[in-house]
């Protein structure tokens, strides 16, 4: 049989192989070169990277504001996956391959990083934007590592309950004021058939939601305490919250775990939806969906008898690597980020509160909250997500979302041992490093 | 997934190929240097591809899960992350897991794929039922994921259908009790893989020689009977292709369990893939991650190499 390779007078096999390996040979040198996203940025700009990649018209609105400011504009990469995005960071951070700015998030998984000797001292900036009042010193210490601060808040959000107007009204319910207030609205939405609380969390991050909020709600010196080490998930407020949790599951009050905060459109559509505790940086999402202030409003959840107000905040971090090509510009950026108007328009896309009191997004949704947080003064506290050392956290919450698929009483207990063993061990480990 | 481009040895196409061959006989003069050194160049490219994209990763990755490292500083620990992996009962549940894909995934997507590639053989209408099984192949594992996340999810497509035909004892949280949720993992990718399996079979049946399968029927066999005696026997290199695949594929099962239930509830579904991944990325203690991964490699390895010996020994 004739060779089909050598048929004819046209490429031979050993061309073909030549041409492609030196193809091949080519595209894995250009791979190593240095890409563009790493390189120094154009002047009058610095780079920011993040994990997320629709933020960009935001920086953009921030960075009209920067540039009349400062003369710096933010020029920002995204990398979408969170956890391909911890990596590259780990990695690049190190070398002079790293952005200007990067987007981290605070307390202990800063704390984490910081401890690496690669993210500049920023207390300068702190003790200048505490000065003119545009950020609340009590925010400092979860941006902290052993009295130097690593970062500024690059936004802030607060944990409250989305609730739809239409479905209060519609079984004459008002906004509670008390604990107590939020069971009994939680029980005529279930007496008149409509699931009170969605709350997703299975095997997701949100497990932690619930039980940060009642151990905030119950006792919120006991939450920092637990989160830091100073207690035991043993003591009598964690059994004390597991306890009100699993009651309210007996009492039909949540969804299945398994369900995602993505389905809160289609219920409230459907006239389904009742209450949801979650970030408010899913306001934008719900308004995005097409949803108004008409249909979904916000409340703190008070506390439980007579403690103190607490409220759970979620912040990220905007931190500047030290091996940062303009690190001078980055510094500049960062001291000017938290500015009123750089805020203003910041929150104006975000559409959530901000870190810098002042500076107020236009959804009334979210004003209100901050207003109503403005008035009472919560104690604010770091979400347990970054309370505390990062295996620590994974580990608990996946606990936590376990429990929520099987939420006994007794299951409640065996989760607080098992997390309190994982506290001594992670503990031991992190204050070994 | 876990039957994916999957190598189609000759020795399957064609058992006479095997059997028919003369014997190998060794070579009476030893090779001329010249064209040992012929072939050592032809073989370097590939030897170099190997070692440097294979060997030297695993390596490293050897040499890391001794070290306790979190990215950027690095202690040799020792032992001490094999100590810790062993002594944790989420990998413990992570082994069981690994070792419930790998038996589920032998008697469904195998098990299924040879009853429909002879069932449906020669069959006038087997062409439609075969590719109506084949389809799904064509779809991507995270694709595959989805669609069974709608299913599956409590008050999804399947309870809402069991609700329908008046099944409601049998409404359940199919993706949050464990082993339910593995199990469902297993015939989600059951659906999915069984198509590749019935392809192979399909070829190992029409490698069958004709006048063997004739002959048995003239001697009465038929059926069940012309099935263990006569066309199963022959399939035989093929079957060992398909379940060698079946179980390296189960073994490193990975993109389904992530996408339907993350491992979770807490670690109740997690397999050694996933552990691997969380300790890696999840938590950046690559020691730890790096330890999962070479005992996962030793599995495989193992498996594969102990499995593959005893069924490709040459029969002559």
């Amino acid at each position: 049989m004739p060779d089909p390779f050598f048929s004819g007078p046209a490429v031979t096999r050993r061309t073909a192989l030549a041409v492609g390996g030196g193809g091949l040979l080519a595209m894995a040198l250009a791979s190593c070169a240095r890409g563009s996203d790493t390189r120094p940025s154009a002047p009058g700009t610095v780079t920011l990277n993040s994990d997320n990649p629709t933020w960009g018209p935001g920086y953009a609105a921030a960075s009209a504001v920067l540039a009349r400011r400062i003369g710096y504009r933010i020029t920002s990469r995204s990398v979408a996956s969170v956890a391909n995005y911890g990596q590259v960071i780990r990695m690049t951070a190190q070398t002079d391959s790293t952005t200007d700015l990067i987007k981290w998030t605070n307390g202990y998984r800063l704390q984490d990083i910081a401890r690496a000797d690669i993210l500049t001292d920023l207390n300068p900036v702190w003790d200048a934007a505490v000065g003119r009042g545009w950020v609340d010193p009590a925010q400092r210490e979860s941006f902290s590592y052993r009295g130097t601060a690593y970062g500024v808040p690059l936004y802030k959000s607060y944990y409250a309950v989305f609730y739809s107007k239409k479905t209060f009204a519609e079984n004459g319910i008002q906004v509670p004021t008390t604990f107590d207030g939020v069971m009994d609205a939680a029980q005529t939405l279930k007496d008149a058939g409509v699931t009170p609380f969605l709350s997703p969390g299975a095997t997701t991050w949100e497990a932690e939601i619930w039980f940060m909020q009642l151990l905030a709600s119950i006792d919120p010196d006991y939450y920092k305490a637990v989160t830091t080490n100073k207690a035991s998930y043993t003591e009598d407020p964690a059994a004390q919250a597991i306890d009100l949790w699993s009651g309210m599951y007996a009492d039909g009050f949540f969804s299945a775990p398994d369900v995602t905060s993505n389905d809160l459109p289609g219920l409230v559509k459907k006239g389904q939806f009742g209450m949801m505790l979650y970030g408010t940086w899913f306001a934008n999402t719900l308004l995005a969906n097409g949803l108004t202030d008409d249909d979904i409003g916000f409340f703190r959840v008070p506390p439980r008898g007579s403690t103190d107000p607490a409220i759970v905040v979620e912040s990220g971090s905007l931190s500047v690597p030290v091996k940062a090509h303009r690190h001078r510009a980055a510094v500049e950026v960062a001291e000017n980020w938290l500015a009123t108007d750089v805020q203003t328009a910041w929150v104006g896309f975000l559409g959530d509160t901000s870190p810098n009191p002042k500076a107020l997004p236009e959804s009334d949704l979210v004003k209100d909250l901050a207003a109503d947080i403005a008035a009472t003064r919560p104690v604010e506290l770091t979400r347990y997500w970054e309370a505390s050392p990062t295996p620590l956290v994974e580990g608990n919450v996946a606990d936590l979302g376990a429990f929520m698929v099987n939420p006994s009483k007794a299951n409640g207990t065996t989760t607080l041992r098992s997390m309190e063993d994982r506290a001594r061990t992670e503990w031991k480990t992190w204050n070994a490093a | 997934m876990t039957l994916t481009q999957p190598p189609v040895p000759d020795a399957a196409v064609d058992p006479q190929a095997r059997t028919g061959r003369p014997p190998r006989t060794t070579p009476t003069r030893p090779t001329p240097l010249r064209a040992r050194l012929t072939g050592g160049v032809f073989l370097a490219p590939s030897v170099a591809l190997v070692v440097l994209l294979l060997v030297l990763p695993f390596a490293f990755t050897l040499y890391r899960s001794f070290f306790n490292d979190n990215g950027f500083t690095r202690s040799w620990v020792g032992i001490e992350n094999y100590r810790s992996m062993f002594a944790d009962p989420a990998f413990g549940q992570s082994v069981l897991n690994t070792f419930l894909w790998v038996v589920g995934t032998l008697l469904l997507p195998v098990g299924i794929g040879l009853a429909i590639a002879v069932g449906t053989w020669k069959l006038r209408l087997g062409g439609l039922a075969r590719f109506a099984i084949v389809l799904p192949y064509a779809i991507s594992g995270s694709a595959t994921a989805v669609v069974w996340t709608f299913m599956l999810t409590t008050d999804g497509g399947l309870d809402t259908l069991l609700r329908q035909i008046g099944l409601d004892p049998l409404v359940s949280q199919w993706l949050l009790q464990w082993p339910l949720n593995t199990v469902m993992m297993i015939v989600a990718t059951t659906w999915q893989a069984t198509g590749a399996c019935v392809i192979l079979f399909l070829v190992g049946l029409q490698s069958i020689p004709p006048n063997t399968l004739e002959a048995a029927q003239i001697d009465g066999a038929s059926g069940w009977r012309l099935f263990w005696a006569v066309t199963f026997p022959q399939l035989r290199p093929m079957t060992v292709v398909v379940v060698g695949i079946s179980i390296v594929g189960s073994l490193k099962v990975f993109d389904q369990v992530l996408l339907l239930t993350n491992g979770g509830p807490g670690t109740a579904s997690e397999t050694l893939a996933l552990t691997m991944y969380r300790e890696t990325f999840t938590l950046s203690r690559y020691g730890s991650g790096a330890a999962v991964a070479v005992f996962l490699t030793i599995v495989v390895v193992v498996a594969s190499y102990a499995y593959l010996r005893r069924q490709l020994r040459p029969t002559d």
